[in-house]
């Protein structure tokens, strides 16, 4: 069997200039295990998926205009500076025929009420996973400032999550452009760094059901598979203050030569049969209505991450540089 | 202090290998916790079967193959040249290039190759990795060429020019041999620079060439895990004893 | 003669001029320029960048750094230099315990800093034993601060400073060590009073080894330290990929290299000896 695979991905490797091939970046667990290998079979096409665990790094990539990926998925609030950037491909609605799949609570969404550039795929919101054995209960973001869990508490590696906990703790929206909420939300997360244990995304996943730490603002995506992991250790709360949500679009990427294949590929992933065992296995929020086995609201209390103008995006870059670096 | 001293050489021995045993041994525990469960090559065979690892693993094969053989080629001859012809600004350059943080190569290699492919319509890809790892193995393969170069004894070289030969003629008959042994060193070293670099590669990477490093850096990102200590200790096996051929032909 | 020789050198000189000048000379183009909207680099030409470096926040890191790099130069020279005492005291298992010193060194950088996270981790080897010895009730934090970055540092350089101050001792002229015993210096005395300073050039050159790289680390900082970018070289890092700052980013990155070829300066008068 090893012998196999070896040969099957020297060989494989070999022929990719020859066969069909896409290639799809993507979050960290947002397809099942055989979602990809599936696309494959039907249509004979490789796929080459990459993940990220961030935006960031997904953007990093991106932003150059010709990093080689053809489909990818940015959060909403990125949708509308990537366009104006020239980075997306209009999209194709006639070659997505299963787009009446789609909720209509994200057919006409905020960013792009067109749908001419993106495609909502899986909704999240942000809030924080915690051991049930801890003292004093967490329900806010202010108990992630806690000296008690020194060492033990990380947040996530996002500029607009780690901005979005400490204006709401401040009594903001996530969305602030306003430069002293901003500058004091920036103290708030430097004095947060005393206690913080590192700035983990979904990495932190396993060292949440290892027990190493205590407390994590994490996505819920991420919250619900470590708790499915440690059911009776660990628990997940939306915080008093309020929370952020999004959306992860679909996007095919202006640079991409292969624009049907990826078509093909968003209209797969809207699928019915595969959108469900995606949303089964990964326990993800999808946007896809057929896909839902039960109901499975936008919780209240959530504020959505609203795309950024550039002034207010280009400070709170500074600002992040200026925490990472205190 | 003659007690002291091999004492104290034996901790700090220990301290030196240590932890990769500690990393060996529980690559065949059978659970992934740190208590011992009895010995298992399950995390070996998990990693066997990974095909994004695997793939990985052949891109880093791949690149230092590659890498290796344009560094050495360059690097010998230059080496050679520099050895007979003092150029400061060259010499300057290569020890530049060795001792800059490799951050700071490695973004000036991004920014450059970014510059670069506006104009030339080109992508970041293995080449890119390749041609990256090359620049950087080159000093390394100067050093190692030079030092021995310098220990040669020149009457047989010499004895070669005064009978008519020309330099290159020289260089490839008489020198060539004589210093094979140094090249030899030189590859393996510069291989496994290339094998393990991580700094330098994540930043030029591109679409089809993640390599071992960058799978294994994600990896330790979420936290200790079984599989990575299987290929951590297949890697460290294999690169020291690759280090260990070195060694013995660089004694030659 | 001259012109023969220049086809030997023409390879490694384009190589270097391509891929080694050339990247800088953009490094300091862009660092000159401006940021765009959400990243990417555009007119207008500005010394914003530079002024941006005086802001004390990245002066303390650059400060931190330096200091980072001191210590665990230190330590080496501390550690490092009994050890190749003793190797070059050894007589015939020299070369056995050099190649003791190598063979970790030279696998991957990657792996041995990932096996002091394994071993360190609130679930690592030493918090387990030391909880089932009772001596502690919770596991310690022993990851994620400086002291772990500094420790990882130290064993990822060690062997650099070790193989430079062996050379030099091979080369002491032994008969200067009988001599100082034979005019009465006690082994101690003889090792501060004339071993040491013969040793030098031997103790420079390690430190150049250990010191540059660790002003410029990353790895260690980022795996060990959390993530929490503490040192210049994460900073440089964060600014070409997450944060699309790539103006401030050179910047920065050009001021990193300034840091770091300035002891190399120093060190290089002093030496005389050319390695290249």
């Amino acid at each position: 069997m090893r012998r196999r695979t070896l040969l099957a991905v020297s060989l494989g490797g070999a022929c990719g200039r020859g066969g069909r091939r896409l290639n799809v970046f993507n979050w960290s667990d947002y397809v099942a295990t055989d979602t990809i290998p599936g696309f494959e079979r039907e249509t004979g096409v490789r796929i080459r998926y990459g993940l990220y665990e961030s935006a960031e790094e997904m953007l990093a990539r991106v932003w150059s205009g010709n990093s080689g990926w053809d489909v990818a998925f940015p959060s909403n609030a990125f949708v509308p500076p990537m366009r104006e950037a020239g980075l997306l491909a209009k999209l194709d609605r006639s070659r997505l025929t299963n787009l009446a799949n789609l909720d209509p609570v994200f057919r006409r969404p905020p960013w792009d009420p067109e749908l001419d550039h993106c495609l909502p795929y899986m909704w999240g919101s942000t809030g924080i996973v915690y051991q049930r054995s801890l003292a004093k209960p967490v329900t806010a973001w202010a108990d992630l400032w806690d000296p008690a869990l020194r060492g033990r508490v990380t947040m996530l590696d996002d500029p607009a999550e780690v901005f979005g906990a400490c204006l709401k703790r401040i009594g903001a929206s996530v969305n602030s452009t306003d430069a002293s909420e901003l500058a004091r939300a920036r103290e708030q997360a430097i004095a947060q760094k005393s206690v913080l244990r590192a700035y983990l995304n979904a990495e932190a996943r396993d060292q949440l059901v290892a027990g190493d730490i205590l407390a994590a603002q994490a996505w819920r995506i991420t919250a619900r598979q470590a708790i499915d992991a440690a059911p009776d250790r660990l628990a997940f709360v939306y915080p008093r203050e309020g929370f952020p949500i999004y959306a992860d679009c679909a996007v095919v990427l202006r640079e991409s030569k292969r624009v049907e294949l990826a078509h093909e590929f968003i209209d797969y992933l809207l699928r019915a049969d595969v959108a469900r065992t995606i949303a089964r296995e990964m326990k993800t929020a999808t946007c896809n209505a057929a896909a839902r086995e039960a109901p499975d609201p936008v919780p209240n209390g959530g504020e959505w991450f609203l795309p950024m103008p550039a002034a207010a995006q280009r400070l709170r870059d500074r600002l992040w540089t200026e925490i990472k670096a205190a | 202090m003659k007690r002291a001293l091999p004492a104290y050489a034996a901790i700090a021995f220990a301290f030196l290998h240590l932890p990769l045993l500690v990393l060996a041994v529980f690559s065949v525990n059978s659970s992934r916790f740190t208590q011992w469960d009895g010995f298992s090559l399950r995390w070996y065979r998990a990693a066997l079967a990974d095909g994004n690892l695997l793939e990985a693993a052949a891109n880093s094969l791949a690149i230092a193959i590659a890498s290796t053989l344009l560094a050495t080629v360059v690097g010998t001859l230059a080496a050679y040249g520099l050895h007979k012809r003092h150029v400061p600004w060259l010499s300057g350059s290569l020890y530049l290039s060795l001792v800059s943080p490799e951050i700071v190569t490695g973004v000036a290699l991004l920014a450059f190759f970014q510059w670069a492919f506006r104009y030339l319509g080109a992508q970041l890809g293995l080449h890119t990795v390749i041609l990256a790892h090359t620049a950087f193995s080159i000093s390394y393969v100067v050093i190692v060429v030079l030092a021995r170069l310098r220990s040669l004894d020149p009457s047989l070289e010499e004895a070669a020019l005064d009978l008519g030969a020309t330099e290159w003629r020289t260089f490839r008959r008489v020198v060539l041999p004589q210093l094979s042994p140094g090249i030899a060193a030189a590859a393996l070293l510069a291989f496994t620079i290339s094998f393990d670099d991580y700094v330098i590669t994540s930043l030029v990477a591109g679409v089809d060439s993640e390599t071992l490093p960058m799978v294994m850096y994600s990896a330790a990102r979420r936290g200790a895990s079984p599989v990575l200590n299987a290929i951590s200790t297949v890697v460290v096996v294999a690169l020291g004893g690759l280090i260990l051929i070195s060694e013995r032909l660089r004694a030659a | 003669m001259r012109s023969r020789f220049s086809l030997f050198l023409a390879p490694a000189a384009a190589i270097q001029a391509l891929l080694f000048a050339a990247p800088l000379i953009v490094v300091a183009g862009y660092s000159l320029l401006s940021r765009g909207a959400y990243g990417g680099v555009e007119r207008p030409w500005t010394f914003e960048n530079y002024a941006r470096l005086l802001d004390p926040l990245y002066g303390a890191i650059l400060w931190r750094s330096f200091v980072m790099a001191a210590a665990a130069t230190a330590l080496c020279v501390l550690l490092g230099f009994p050890l190749a005492l003793f190797i070059s005291r050894s007589g015939r298992r020299k070369n056995l315990y050099l190649q003791l010193v190598i063979l970790p060194f030279w696998t991957s950088f990657l792996i041995r800093t990932y096996a002091w996270i394994f071993l360190l981790r609130d679930s690592g080897l030493f918090n387990s034993a030391l909880l089932a010895l009772g001596v502690i009730q919770e596991p310690l934090p022993l990851l994620y601060n400086s002291s772990a970055v500094l420790l990882g540092l130290v064993y990822g350089y060690l062997p650099f400073m070790v193989l430079p101050l062996y050379a030099t001792l091979e080369k002491l002229d032994p008969a200067l060590i009988e001599a100082s015993a034979d005019l009465g210096a006690r082994p101690w005395r003889t090792l501060i009073r004339v071993i040491l300073p013969l040793c030098r050039p031997g103790i420079l050159a390690g430190a150049m080894l250990v010191f540059i790289p660790c002003l410029g680390a990353y790895l260690t900082p980022d795996l060990m330290g959390g993530g929490k970018t503490i040192l210049i070289g994460n900073v440089v890092q964060n600014q070409f990929t997450t944060a699309r700052d790539w103006p401030f980013g050179s910047a920065l990155s050009l001021a990193l290299m300034a840091l770091a070829i300035v002891p190399l300066m120093l060190g290089v008068r002093r030496r005389g000896e050319a390695l290249l």
